[in-house]
């Protein structure tokens, strides 16, 4: 049969059986999950080939499946980061409860992710949209905590974008007649303003829900932080891309296409770049470790939304190169940060520290993603971050430039703050007990970190899949006038060689370290944190001098204005004015039977008066 | 085979220049200061002095393997931002590596070591390298932002993002670019008083409240390392200041003059002046540099 | 063909007339009986429908009188689907009440199964009738029934809810016979399709006052707003099962009635305009005041003024993408808010007030009940892929079609408010701890598979909406067509 059919049929029908499969057996429902996750994305890259595509016909609607380049580039992150995250996963979730649920719904969230990306037509596109929406929905919820909040307000936001993308899908259906998206591609130049106005509007505030951005964010820390980790590394990772997968191809196809698009571009631009800084100061604030990656993901998208909508090929490539970043090392922390949980307990820096010499795997895939989190050579996130700001500098974009530089800057507070909380700092007794995180954990996360530095010294490999993505939605080959296999240049001829830096980087470390060892090490003793230097005064063993609460306290007193207001303030009040329209409404409802009769009089009296007006 | 040979041969002669050059600076700001605080003060090579001396100690404990790595991180950064920042031009003693990156990888590869060097003292467990690396970084949050602008005004003008192309052009117009882009020299070098830590910008590592800050707990050859990347990196900034503003050097001689004046500003300026806290110095940073470093961009979009 | 319309008719007024004597031979036939008559009248029905679709509409001649003098009735796609539908919601409504209140002494059985049975052959009987006085018979009827069943539970909440509707039942009541009296005077017939013929020749004060009249009338038992202030009450305060036919069945009569006059008695084009702000008004309060009621049932009934008010602009929107969505959305209305009228009565079975605090928690014990409530929830909200979604498309996309783009953005407002309170309930339903001294009820097994029935229709439409898309398509070309309905009735022999 098609394998696009089978693909959809395994992943649903693992679904439904590793649901049930519960019933039976533990071990049986765990392989059941991995299996439902692992064999259709085997099948997604040794069957399927480019340009292949399935269709089935409901209710006078075709729906249109088919893979192209751009969506074969994300399915690097679905899959890819799915099939480790779901590794993860079966040990993260060992002995907890309801396991079937969380299976089910991570499967169906896999699953809707790729008909996403293999959808050609709206409505497939819209089906899958949902489906992913109430299955991250049922996950926000799982744990039980704050779910009318938490989980409402999530669904709520989602919600608003989703129909905003349906009424966007009927708009277009109207004027072309079918819910392809070559059609609607096709039909765009010639519309008239006012649709070629409102479509992408509509379709981009859908998208925009969906990649955190400002103002449509508030949902994200709350979801982020509730869902199991196992899954937020999914949900951070992979189903904001979906956003930033629709964004991309609004504007590419869309927005670039038309005069107008430049105000498009340029404010949601800023949004992205006001969304960094703003994500990133509310990062550095947390205490929480979830909440802390969650803002972090937050700004991070906003990169990842400015450079997509720059516009010029290289700010794409920026901003297509930092979502598979992001998805990598997004999704390596929330795995680091589900390994703390599950060995502590807790994810609140005030509460636990020093766990470096515990859980020295967790630590050094922390430390490869934090490091490429900030942007540092040789790893990864550099690579983009390079991209993305030549393309702001050669795109004319200055003061743009100096926000998304400030907000890289602030980032480096919340990477150490980050380490420092977990593993750094004093070594307290009550986690002395702590051990390293099982290996079905810690071997996803270290493999991911491995990726990042593959990337980071040679990027045309990833570089490679962008460029033919782009090409797929009409852009021209950047192959040589943008990067190489381990070069990267802009436009005006300066460039970067990766690969001797990445060389000489690893040979100076060495020397200075064997230089060290040799000369320092062997005849030191190791001692504990309480040992140090500490003006004659001698901290005693129980004597508590962990540094984690206020840890910025001065940039907070630097930056204190800016972070007074809050967006999320301003959605309370309006949902609290909302409900009290809704009292209002109800009490239209007097629950008095004369005052019911006395409406009916009064509309036969109101029509009896106007109804010459009303039914001619 | 040769080449590469020679290339690494060029590289350690450079890396020697800068540790010797930078020591001697150090020597000299101690010089400096003694003598307007009325004093005689160590000698000008009293840093090499202090070096050979931490170098034979040993330490006898550790806290654990970064604090180990820490001191080699600094160590990567000040050397691979020396292998972009090129030291001299059409010199054949002293090739340049500056082919392979370019103004945004040195701003990035500066950072590598700070932040190397706080995880390092993070494992160390003493609150007070905390506190001085969270004002570290808190400061640079600071300072970073009129550097940024100043460098951006430069590669606004000049359609460029290399260093070698900047100098090249200051070579071809025959001003230097200290004159002809004034307001980001102004911005940059403000933002230079922020990069050396002196005072009025040394609460990082505030030595009668802190204990040195982040680097507490180094002794012995952890702080000849830090020492020694500490001058390699104040030569690899004023060279990278000369480069960019002060057209380059084409000798020794003419390098080490304009370097040495360059030093000056940050040396005799924290002599008079007192420390600031770290809010006040980042909002410090963020009100007349950055507006020099806005002027800056205005001149370079609108004076082309 | 087992049978002919008339039969729709005769059997159950007949065994109405014959249970309370059967049963005082056997008590068990009480219960039985109305369930034999339903599934034989369900089994009439689809053959019925089917030859229809084929042959075109069954036209049924009362007593030999021909039309348009005589009363007759009319099988056609249209009428015919919802016909059908009725009664399998009747069936399902009987089945789920089987064992409803079983240690109670057969009398109140009895009441309830008689009226049950009354209120679906109204139903029925309004929308197969093609005589507007023999609409107002069957109209009578259903109300009564349905104000005996409102008022089941003896209670001073029933008692009242039921008088609120017995008040303005009667008001109904009284315009529809205004109106019928105005249009036999000006036009001498009371016969649909003659009066269809004839409309153009009223005078146009006579005609808006009529309709007038008769909008009022037939809405106050649509459930259109200002006219739904009775639904309320009643809903909540009758017993679940019941509940459901009201939103299921009669509702759906009471709509048939009002669209079959603007259609195919009346033609003023003003009128559909009517519909869409009468059905925007209607589902926009109705759905702002569900989102603060605090007893679940109340919340349901609001939900289904709501969804109706959506009927309504479906309806207006006078194409025939519009119809068949309208009639798309009625459908899966009547099968989603059963499930939930269903399961809810079981989430709040032993709760005195029926508040939707009173469900916390009950997932742990009601597991099967609670996902069927849930999935109710998720479909009633519009969520792929489950039935509801393609009948809010095909809205959606009608609205699109009459580039109607302020009303698509309403209804999808609207849409978001439902999804937060419906999932607010659900989220009570898993994760909130169980009050105190609520007892879970299991649900009895007839009960179970009903509703499991209605959780596995939601799910075939979902992923195969194609199995109903067919009839919904001729029903709605079948009432676009005034003409054949004319010709077909006035021809009959």
């Amino acid at each position: 049969m098609n394998p696009v059919l089978n693909i959809f049929i395994l992943f649903l029908g693992g679904a439904i059986l590793t649901y049930f499969a519960g019933r039976i057996n533990k071990v049986l429902q765990s392989l059941l999950f991995l299996a439902s996750v692992l064999v259709p994305a085997f099948l997604f890259y040794t069957q399927l080939s480019i340009g292949q595509s399935a269709t089935f016909s409901v209710d006078g609607i075709t729906l249109n499946w088919s893979l192209n380049y751009f969506g074969w580039l994300f399915s690097l992150i679905v899959l890819g980061l799915g099939a480790m995250a779901a590794i993860y996963a079966v040990s993260y979730m060992k002995g907890k409860q309801r396991l079937g649920t969380f299976y089910f719904n991570f499967i169906l969230s896999i699953m809707s992710m790729t008909g996403i990306l293999l959808s050609q037509d709206l409505i497939s596109f819209f089906i899958f949209w949902e489906i992913m929406t109430w299955s991250s929905y049922l996950m926000t919820i799982y744990n039980g905590n704050k779910v009318q909040s938490i989980g409402i307000k999530y669904f709520v936001f989602s919600a608003i974008g989703a129909y905003a993308m349906l009424m966007a899908i009927v708009m277009v259906h109207s004027i072309t007649g079918s819910f392809l998206i070559k059609d609607l591609i096709n039909a765009y130049p010639t519309m008239q303003l006012g649709m070629q106005i409102w479509i992408p509007v509509l379709l981009l505030t859908g998208f925009a829900v969906k990649a955190a951005m400002m103002p449509l964010h508030v949902w994200a820390p709350g979801a982020y932080s509730n869902s199991p980790m196992a899954y937020t590394s999914v949900f951070s990772g992979a189903l904001s891309k979906m956003g930033v997968y629709g964004m991309t191809i609004v504007f590419v196809t869309l927005i670039n296409k038309i005069p107008q698009g430049i105000w498009f571009r340029e404010v949601i631009a800023w949004m992205g770049g006001i969304t960094a800084v703003i994500g990133t100061l509310w990062a550095i604030k947390q205490d929480d470790a979830k909440k802390l990656l969650a803002y972090s993901s937050v700004a991070q998208l906003g990169y990842i939304i400015t450079g997509i909508a720059i516009g010029t090929e290289l700010a794409l490539l920026a901003g297509l190169f930092l979502a598979v970043m992001h998805a990598l090392f997004k999704g390596t922390l929330f795995m680091v940060v589900g390994a703390v949980e599950k060995q502590t307990g807790t994810t609140n820096f005030t509460e636990v520290s020093g766990l470096i010499r515990k859980m020295p795997w967790t630590f050094f895939a922390a430390l490869l993603s934090i490091i490429a989190l900030a942007g540092i050579p040789p790893l990864g996130g550099f690579v983009g971050k390079w991209m993305l700001y030549e393309s702001l500098i050669t795109s004319n974009h200055y003061l743009l430039v100096i926000v998304i530089f400030f907000s890289s800057t602030a980032a480096f507070l919340y990477c150490y703050k980050f380490l420092f909380g977990f593993f750094l700092g004093q070594e307290e007794k009550e986690w002395s007990h702590v051990k390293e995180a099982p290996a079905a954990m810690v071997v996803p996360m270290v493999i991911l970190s491995l990726l990042m530095f593959v990337l980071g010294t040679f990027p045309g490999i990833l570089l490679s899949p962008i460029n033919n993505g782009l090409q797929a939605l009409g852009y021209t080959d950047s192959y040589k006038n943008l990067w190489e296999t381990s070069v990267i240049l802009n436009g005006w001829g300066n460039h970067v060689v990766l690969q001797p830096i990445l060389y000489y980087i690893i040979a100076i470390f060495l020397f200075f370290v064997v230089f060290l060892t040799l000369k320092g090490y062997k005849n030191t003793r190791y001692v504990t944190t309480k040992d140090i230097s500490s003006s004659g005064e001698i901290p005693k063993e129980d004597e508590n001098l962990t540094f984690s609460e206020n840890f910025y306290q001065p940039f907070f007193r630097a930056v204190e204005p800016v972070m007074r207001r809050q967006i999320d303030k301003f959605y309370k009040n309006l949902g609290e004015g909302l409900e009290a329209l809704f009292e209002f409404m109800r009490r239209i409802y007097t629950g008095n039977g004369q005052t019911y009769a006395i409406y009916v009089i009064a509309f036969v009296v109101i029509m009896l008066l106007f109804g010459n007006y009303l039914l001619k | 085979m040769e080449s590469v040979l020679y290339n690494i041969l060029g590289a350690v002669a450079t890396f020697l220049l800068a540790f010797v050059v930078g020591m001697i600076y150090g020597g000299l700001n101690r010089k400096i200061t003694a003598r307007v605080q009325n004093r005689k003060g160590p000698p000008f090579y009293q840093n090499f002095i202090d070096a050979m001396k931490l170098a034979s100690k040993r330490s006898a404990i550790h806290h654990g393997i970064m604090q180990h790595f820490g001191p080699a991180f600094i160590m990567v950064s000040s050397v691979m931002s020396l292998m972009v920042v090129p030291v001299l031009t059409h010199n054949q003693w002293f090739p340049n590596l500056n082919f392979h990156g370019d103004l945004i990888f040195l701003l990035y590869i500066m950072v590598f070591g700070p932040l190397g060097m706080a995880l390092g003292a993070g494992q160390t467990g003493n609150p007070n390298s905390a506190i001085g690396v969270t004002r570290g970084l808190s400061l640079m949050t600071g300072f970073e932002i009129p550097w940024v602008m100043a460098l951006v005004a430069l590669m606004i003008q000049y359609h460029t993002t290399s260093i070698v192309d900047l100098m090249n052009v200051q070579i071809q117009s025959g001003t230097w670019l200290m004159f002809s882009s004034p307001f980001a020299f102004i911005a940059a070098v403000m933002a230079m008083l922020g990069m050396f830590r002196y005072s009025p910008f040394d609460i990082v590592g505030a030595p009668a409240e802190l204990a040195s800050g982040p680097i507490s707990e180094n002794g012995g050859k952890y702080l000849f390392v830090m020492m020694s990347a500490g001058s390699v990196f104040a030569f690899v900034k004023l060279t990278l200041y000369v480069d960019l503003f002060m057209g380059g050097a084409d000798n020794l001689v003419i390098l080490l003059v304009k370097t040495f004046v360059l030093y000056l500003i940050p040396v005799l300026y924290s002599l008079t002046t007192v420390r600031y806290r770290t809010e006040h110095a980042i909002r410090w940073f963020w009100g007349w540099p950055s507006f020099f470093g806005l002027l800056a961009i205005l001149q370079a979009v609108f004076f082309k | 063909m087992v049978g002919s319309p008339v039969l729709f008719i005769a059997i159950p007024l007949l065994a109405a007339f014959l249970i309370p004597l059967l049963g005082m031979i056997w008590k068990e036939s009480v219960r039985i009986v109305p369930g034999l008559v339903l599934a034989y009248l369900l089994v009439l029905s689809v053959s019925l429908l089917q030859h229809v679709l084929a042959f075109g509409p069954i036209i049924e001649i009362i007593a030999g009188w021909k039309p348009p003098i005589g009363i007759n009735l009319v099988f056609s796609p249209f009428s015919g689907f919802l016909v059908t539908l009725m009664l399998f919601l009747g069936l399902l409504v009987w089945a789920y009440s089987y064992r409803f209140k079983r240690n109670v002494e057969y009398e109140p059985a009895l009441k309830y199964f008689l009226m049950l049975m009354m209120l679906i052959t109204g139903s029925v009987g309004m929308t197969l009738t093609g005589d507007i006085f023999n609409m107002f018979v069957f109209i009578e009827i259903t109300s009564i029934s349905a104000y005996g069943l409102t008022s089941y539970y003896k209670e001073r909440n029933s008692a009242e809810a039921s008088f609120k509707y017995i008040l303005l039942g009667s008001l109904a009541s009284t315009f529809l016979l205004l109106a019928i009296m105005i249009i036999y005077s000006q036009l001498g017939t009371l016969n649909m399709a003659d009066i269809a013929t004839k409309m153009h020749l009223m005078k146009p004060g006579y005609k808006v006052a009529s309709l007038i009249f008769f909008i009022t009338a037939l809405g106050i038992e649509a459930e259109i707003f200002p006219l739904n202030g009775w639904a309320p009450d009643a809903y909540a305060e009758a017993p679940g099962p019941v509940g459901a036919a009201f939103a299921g069945i009669v509702v759906k009569a009471a709509v048939y009635a009002v669209i079959r006059v603007i259609y195919t008695l009346f033609d003023l084009p003003g009128a559909y305009q009517f519909l869409i702000v009468i059905g925007i008004i209607t589902m926009v309060i109705a759905e702002t005041a569900a989102i603060r009621q605090e007893k679940l049932k109340r919340m349901l009934a609001y939900s289904s003024i709501g969804q109706m008010g959506l009927v309504l602009i479906a309806f207006g929107f006078g194409t025939k993408e519009g119809i068949y969505a309208a009639l798309f959305i009625m459908f899966n209305h009547a099968i989603i808010k059963s499930l939930l009228f269903f399961s809810g009565s079981y989430l709040a079975y032993n709760s005195t007030e029926k508040n939707i605090a009173d469900v916390s928690g009950m997932a742990k014990h009601l597991p099967l009940t609670s996902l069927l409530f849930a999935l109710g929830a998720f479909a009633i909200i519009g969520l792929p892929p489950f039935a509801g979604f393609w009948s809010k498309l095909a809205v959606l996309t009608a609205a699109a079609d009459s580039s109607l783009w302020l009303i698509i953005a309403l209804v999808l407002a609207v849409s978001v408010v439902e999804l937060v309170y419906y999932l607010r309930v659900v989220n009570r339903v898993y994760f909130f701890k169980k009050e105190e001294d609520m007892e879970p009820q299991k649900p009895t097994v007839n009960a179970m598979i009903v509703m499991l029935i209605l959780g596995a229709i939601i799910l075939l439409v979902g992923f195969y909406p194609d199995s109903v898309t067919g009839l919904l398509h001729k029903a709605s070309s079948d009432l676009m067509d005034k003409s054949q309905y004319i010709q077909h009735v006035l021809s009959a022999r």
